[in-house]
């Protein structure tokens, strides 16, 4: 959240469900183009058949982040005729935290004045200032979010403890930039794992890949596809069927992970791999390292690898590798594929 | 009594008894008639008892107590319960007479007199006799071929069966003429040139079954859609013209893309499948009419252009074949060639193989280096995008360097007046956009209260169609077996007026209860005044011992308080007496009611008639026993 970095927080929305029965997109600020809206009311629970009330959730569309914090609307209240209402906040960068703590004054502002006109108050305070009077004595800052806080805010120890071994696949899909696809029926326990994920990868330090929640629709599938990879979390159980979304399935109820056809080859593992997956596991299960610490650990190891691999560059021309000179150097053919690719997501191999 | 004696009468002329008409009551009947009347009652009863009896009583009197006897013990015998002997018939009395008459006359079986007069339209003959034809054969039972009697050939035998061979037959829509316009040619052909429906079949015998078939039809088709309309039709809310417009839309769209999909090329359909899309296409063709042939082969499937595709190899690659073959005689030269042909075969195919490998492994590689490409591609997009912003923002920056400090406070200023210019708007907006939503809302709640309605009168509609349905059914059971009923009425004999007997009763009834209510009213007066003479009695004992006891206390002081006491006495004494007295009479009266109703019942059965009739006929047996018997003396 520095100083020179332009507008981060896009957009502002808010839903409405009444006693109708409706569900209606009511007011936003400054404005949110169709097609997000029409997102932003197929994530917020309040269309879904009422069936289950979630307070908070993220995603990520067309490159903005959205987060959603549903209320009920309890007495009393200037609302009339609103049971539930979702605030929907939109912005560039990944921070949960910041943003659901945003949107809870947000809408105890609302709740408390029936109008979104203080609530804008708010919103704008916070745009230009950074700072926003939140109801509870105290305020709220920006600058008390950190992003780095919000990468590590997942729990690292909890995927390897749940996957054991097997992480290292997860690993190398996301160190070879492929597709991952997890699935669970329960939009936190998803939001909360596949947000940790993308931290395997802790020198890209990109959440961009990162899409916590994504509908089997066309329109979010088509945004998703422009991402060469990516790790996407459905709660539609028919997603295991569609094979040409992944290269790697997990199936998280039932800690079940799924190497698709097409990916087999270029996902081969050898004793690379298992000295990798060794040193996670005995990390992960040592209690008294933190997740951070872990996340360190596994960065250390693969800035290692990277750094095997700049050294064969080394040697070629334009520091770019070919294959040939990797055949060359006689590697164990699951290395030497793993290699290969690896160079060519850190763009490294000659063309 | 008149009316019973009436109808007795009327009964008894029926039979066949020749009853006087002057005759209108019991009394006048002699014994001769009233023998006539029995015995031609016992006859219709019981045509074996009657047989035997003569009608009319001889002359002599010895015979008439026979044929007395014989009758007495007929009448028994059919049923009669009373007390019966000769005496009834020859020393008649009204009340026995007419009770054994009430009960012959009931005990006559109910004839049917034949309806031969009604309106003998030429019609209502023709029904009747149809009528009469189809019973009979109705109640002809079915019988097995084998045992078939020519009874049954005209109905039953194998060349009155005839197959279902239905025609399709054209009526002029007569239910419908009120609603559409029939053009006049159409209404002229109808008339004049359409021929009636048995002509309009090739067979007499399929005549039946088109008609037969026609109505089902229809009849079904009519049910079929007041089922649906019911069911769906009230559910759309539209007109039943709507209704069946978009259901026709609705079959045709579905009917074409079922017929495209059958059409479609499908690359992975099995042999067999192709085959027949081929031929449906072909069929499309012909439907489409002028189409170039050609037209057919870029419609066929994938798999039907490869196959053409490698029969075309194979031909080529035999006529290849085949030169090389024929060119060749002696035998090891032959065997020497195909092992060079093998080899040189073998040779071509590693070629290819290793090629192939080639080639997939090139693939790879691209597919590897573009996936490379693109994101590096991507993410320079990306990074252009986010520094061309950054440059924007930053070269604003520089511009207002110079005068930093005033410009700083003149941006901050900038912002808060753009936010509070901002948040004004917001504030306008929601003035307008709060009463839109409200409106919305309260909209979409009258919606949908009037969807409950319009559901509730749906309901209500449909079970007033149920209840229709039942009330339509319960009245034409109604009107069955009201025709019933009236067929019946009309068959019964008409010459008895039947209304004349039930007014009549209904009168003797509405006077039996009238004078029931009145002797209800006798009876509580009297009760009443039971009620005030006892209590009276009562009263007036004990009015009498107080005053005696008084009037006794002083009596014994005062000589004109004994006088009064005695008086007293004397008068309570008299008056007694006086009571009693009326109370006698009373009894007496009544008593001799009893006896004058007596006496008139004994009157009415001409005792003394019968008995002066009885020492005639007694002293007339005698003269015919001493006749008799002087006859067997002499011979």
């Amino acid at each position: 959240m520095t100083a020179t970095e332009a507008q981060i927080m896009l957009s502002v929305g808010l839903i409405e469900k009444d006693v109708n029965g409706d569900t209606l997109w009511v007011w936003c600020y400054p404005s949110v183009c169709p097609e997000l809206r029409q997102v932003l009311l197929r994530k917020c629970c309040l269309t879904q058949e009422g069936r289950d009330f979630h307070t908070f959730v993220f995603g990520h569309f067309s490159r903005t982040w959205f987060y959603i914090t549903t209320a009920e609307v309890q007495e009393p209240t200037a609302l009339s005729k609103v049971t539930h209402f979702s605030i929907a906040v939109t912005a560039k960068d990944f921070n949960p935290e910041k943003y659901a703590a945003l949107s809870r004054i947000l809408c105890r502002t609302y709740t408390k004045h029936g109008s979104p006109v203080k609530m804008m108050e708010a919103y704008i305070t916070v745009l230009t200032k950074g700072i926003c009077q939140s109801d509870e004595n105290g305020s709220f800052l920006i600058k008390d979010y950190d992003v780095q806080t919000a990468y590590l805010a997942g729990s690292i120890k909890d995927v390897v403890s749940q996957f054991g071994v097997e992480t290292i696949i997860l690993y190398t899909a996301l160190m070879l930039k492929r597709r991952i696809v997890v699935y669970h029926p329960r939009v936190e326990a998803l939001l909360e794992f596949t947000r940790v994920l993308p931290a395997l990868t802790w020198h890209r330090k990109d959440w961009s890949i990162l899409h916590p929640y994504v509908h089997l629709t066309d329109a979010e599938l088509d945004d998703l596809k422009t991402c060469p990879g990516y790790v996407a979390g459905f709660v539609d159980p028919d997603v295991s069927s569609r094979s040409d979304l992944f290269d790697v399935f997990v199936n998280l109820p039932d800690a079940v992970i799924t190497v698709s056809q097409g990916a087999k080859e270029a996902m081969a593992m050898g004793k690379l791999h298992k000295d990798i997956a060794q040193l996670m596991v005995n990390s992960a299960e040592d209690a008294e390292r933190s997740d951070s610490q872990v996340i360190k650990d596994i960065s250390t190891k693969t800035q290692e690898v990277l750094a095997h691999l700049a050294a064969l560059t080394e040697t070629c021309e334009n520091s770019k590798i070919t294959l040939e000179a990797l055949k060359l150097r006689h590697f164990p053919p699951a290395t030497e594929n793993f290699l290969f690719h690896l160079a060519a997501a850190e763009q490294l191999l000659r063309i | 009594m008149e009316e019973v004696d009436k109808i007795l009468i009327h009964a008894l002329r029926q039979v066949g008894t020749e009853v006087a008409e002057e005759v209108d009551s019991l009394k006048q009947f002699s014994s001769e008639l009233i023998v006539e009347a029995v015995v031609r009652c016992v006859r219709v009863i019981e045509s074996g008892l009657g047989g035997a009896l003569p009608t009319s009583l001889p002359p002599g009197m010895s015979a008439r107590f026979r044929v007395g006897m014989s009758l007495a013990q007929a009448c028994q015998d059919v049923g009669y319960k009373g007390e019966i002997g000769y005496q009834t018939f020859l020393y008649s009395n009204e009340p026995e007479i007419r009770s054994l008459l009430m009960f012959l006359v009931e005990k006559l079986p109910r004839e049917r007199a034949e309806a031969s007069d009604q309106s003998a339209g030429k019609s209502a003959v023709l029904q009747r006799a149809i009528a009469a034809a189809l019973r009979a054969q109705l109640a002809a039972s079915w019988v097995p071929p084998n045992c078939r009697l020519p009874l049954h050939w005209e109905t039953q035998s194998q060349g009155a069966l005839h197959s279902l061979h239905v025609q399709p037959l054209s009526f002029p829509l007569c239910s419908k003429a009120s609603d559409r316009k029939h053009l006049k040619d159409v209404k002229d052909y109808h008339r004049d040139v359409l021929p009636p429906v048995t002509a309009q079949t090739s067979g007499h015998a399929s005549t039946a079954a088109s008609i037969l078939e026609r109505h089902a039809s229809e009849l079904s088709a009519a049910q079929e859609w007041d089922n649906e309309w019911k069911s769906q039709g009230l559910l759309s809310r539209l007109t039943p013209q709507e209704y069946c417009s978009r259901k026709l839309t609705r079959l045709r769209k579905r009917i074409e893309e079922q017929l495209r999909s059958a059409a479609a090329p499908s690359s992975e359909s099995a042999f067999a499948v192709s085959r027949s899309t081929s031929e449906l296409s072909e069929l499309l063709q012909t439907f489409r009419g002028s189409a170039p042939s050609n037209h057919v082969l870029t419609k066929g499937s994938h798999f039907t252009h490869t196959q053409k595709f490698s029969f075309t190899q194979e031909t080529a690659a035999a006529a290849a074949l085949s030169p090389v073959l024929a060119g060749r005689h002696s035998e090891g030269d032959v065997q020497l060639r195909q092992e060079e042909e093998l080899a040189s075969l073998q040779q071509q195919f590693q070629q290819l193989c290793s090629d192939v490998d080639q080639l997939t492994a090139d693939m790879k590689h691209l597919n590897v280096t573009n996936a490379q490409v693109l994101d590096e591609l991507k993410q320079r997009e990306l990074g252009n995008a986010e520094d061309d912003e950054k440059m924007q923002v930053k070269k604003k920056t520089v511009d207002l360097l110079p005068d930093a400090e005033n410009n700083l406070l003149k941006l901050q200023s900038l912002v808060e007046g753009g936010a509070k210019r901002v948040v004004n708007l917001a504030a306008q907006w929601e003035k307008h956009r709060a009463p839109l939503i409200d409106e919305y809302r309260r909209l979409k709640e009258i919606c949908s209260n009037k969807d409950l309605e319009s559901n509730r009168k749906l309901s209500e509609i449909k079970s007033l169609h149920e209840k229709i349905r039942v009330s339509t059914e319960e009245a034409k059971k109604k009107e069955e077996t009201h025709k019933q009923l009236v067929t019946e009425l009309e068959s019964l004999p008409k010459d008895v007026s039947r209304s004349a007997y039930t007014q009549r009763i209904l009168e003797i009834v509405s006077n039996i209860k009238k004078q029931k209510e009145e002797i209800t009213k006798i009876l509580s007066d009297t009760k009443e005044l039971q009620k005030e003479i006892n209590n009276l009695t009562g009263k007036l004992d004990r009015t009498f011992a107080v005053t005696d006891e008084l009037v006794f206390k002083d009596a014994k002081k005062d000589e004109s308080v004994r006088k009064s006491y005695k008086y007293l006495a004397a008068l309570h004494e008299n008056c007694n007496q006086l009571i009693q007295t009326i109370e006698d009479t009373g009894t007496i009266l009544r008593e001799i009611r009893d006896l004058e109703e007596q006496i008139e019942t004994e009157n009415g059965n001409k005792t003394v008639s019968n008995l002066e009739r009885i020492l005639d006929d007694y002293k007339a047996i005698r003269q015919e026993n001493s006749a008799l018997a002087a006859k067997i003396r002499e011979g």
